[in-house]
């Protein structure tokens, strides 16, 4: 920076020429208590960071707790396993792993200051997000169908929305092993969580993209769309492990089974 | 934005027009973008067809792996690690390591343990058959023994065979 800007910069904080707009050279976007737009995008993904770090340990005491229950009850795990729909998990997967690579897209091409490209991406990332929960719903209901419930629940089949108990339906509970009831309490919690954050995702594009189509966003300011982001890939992550740990025990293939 | 302040006067502004105190974002190609995206889709197929081969206890140590190389890309690269403040870096690698110190100590107390009983599902001393540390009252067990008590259950053939080579 010249010594003119600087000159501007020092005026601005102590002076303040204008008592109308004490920070007319600041850019909007840019809170007053940042000296450079540099120093608050960096303040902002530090905060972003640290509250990942933190979610990533908030999610591992459920991993934790899958653990131990595998270690207990490995037959009962795989039992479970095997009755979750692997293809529906399966597409899931590229499904989020999509949208992530849409969030960095919208991301780049709001690095670029290109509005309009932006606004697909975070379209196509929401759509997916929605894609994902559909799916999930259609999982969810079979499995209450089934009633391969948590914990006390298991074993008698309900509708997934009145949670009424459904008369004269089969449920496969019976020949599953001991403690399978505490495979699906594990995997509903932990998916239930995992779609909590899908759907937190998608009101924070929703309103990133509301922002962006209002013109906030450009070249020099695009912070809430790379930390709304950097969200989303945390999102990806957890399904990342998520699916091979519910769906993928010991998995054999349809037709060599016995 | 072309309401900020103007700085086109600088002398020493960079490429874009702006100062050093600009926020300066590597830009990443389609390109990298779309080879990480096949990589992460060629990581899942692999831990889809991995799956199927029986490694027994193996089998969760490779998915884990596999889940982990995967993160690893999104890390790097979706989420500019790779180009990021190092201070970020750190902040995710204190996470993980906590999250390995978590694991450690938790199934290192787990693992040493009394034996399981699986007729209960509980933790006892083989001894004494009293229960051990770390077991519960498991009410769903209850429910069945009652059942059981009255008539032979048809579940039996399900548990039985597991918890016979398992008895100690």
């Amino acid at each position: 920076m010249t010594t003119e800007a600087t000159a501007d910069h020092d005026e601005h904080g102590e002076h303040g020429g204008d008592p109308e707009h004490p920070h007319a050279d600041h850019p909007k976007w840019l809170q007053h208590h940042w000296d450079t737009p540099a120093q608050q995008f960096d303040a902002a993904k530090l905060g972003m960071w640290a509250f990942l770090g933190q979610e990533l340990l908030f999610f591992s005491g459920l991993f934790v707790a899958y653990a131990i229950y595998r270690t207990w009850f490995g037959e009962a795990f795989a039992a479970g396993s095997h009755e979750l729909n692997r293809t529906m998990g399966a597409a899931n997967t590229c499904v989020l792993l999509f949208s992530s690579l849409t969030a960095a897209l919208g991301v780049r091409s709001s690095q670029l200051g290109k509005k309009n490209e932006t606004t697909i991406w975070i379209v196509l990332t929401i759509g997916c997000a929605f894609a994902f929960l559909v799916v999930k719903y259609f999982e969810y209901q079979a499995k209450f169908h089934h009633g391969l419930l948590p914990g006390t629940f298991f074993g008698t089949p309900r509708d997934m929305l009145t949670f009424e108990p459904l008369v004269g339906a089969h449920s496969p509970a019976a020949e599953l092993p001991n403690h399978t009831n505490v495979f699906f309490s594990l995997y509903f919690i932990m998916t239930g969580l995992h779609a909590l954050h899908v759907i937190i995702g998608i009101g924070i594009w929703i309103w990133i993209l509301k922002r962006n189509l209002r013109g906030d966003f450009s070249k020099r300011y695009f912070t809430p769309v790379d930390i709304t982001a950097l969200y989303w890939h945390l999102v990806d992550l957890v399904w990342i492990y998520l699916f091979p740990m519910m769906y993928l025990i010991d998995y054999v293939p349809p037709g060599h089974r016995g | 934005m072309s309401d900020a302040h103007d700085h086109d006067h600088d002398h020493d502004h960079d490429e874009d027009g702006y100062g050093k105190d600009e926020v300066h974002a590597h830009i990443g190609s389609y390109k990298q973008y779309g080879a990480v995206f096949m990589a992460l889709l060629a990581f899942t197929l692999l831990t889809v067809a991995v799956a199927s081969v029986h490694l027994g206890n193996a089998n969760l140590a490779v998915a884990v792996i596999i889940a982990s190389l995967k993160a690893a890309l999104v890390c790097t690269f979706f989420m500019h690690l790779k180009d990021d403040n190092k201070f970020n870096s750190l902040i995710l690698i204190a996470a993980v390591t906590f999250i390995g110190v978590f694991f450690a100590l938790t199934l290192n107390d787990v693992s040493y343990r009394e034996k399981l009983d699986t007729q209960s599902g509980n933790r006892i001393y083989l001894e004494s058959g009293d229960k051990a540390p770390g077991s519960w009252d498991n009410p769903i067990k209850k429910e069945e023994k009652k059942e059981g008590e009255a008539a032979p259950q048809a579940s039996t053939s399900a548990s039985a065979a597991p918890s016979a080579s398992h008895a100690p």
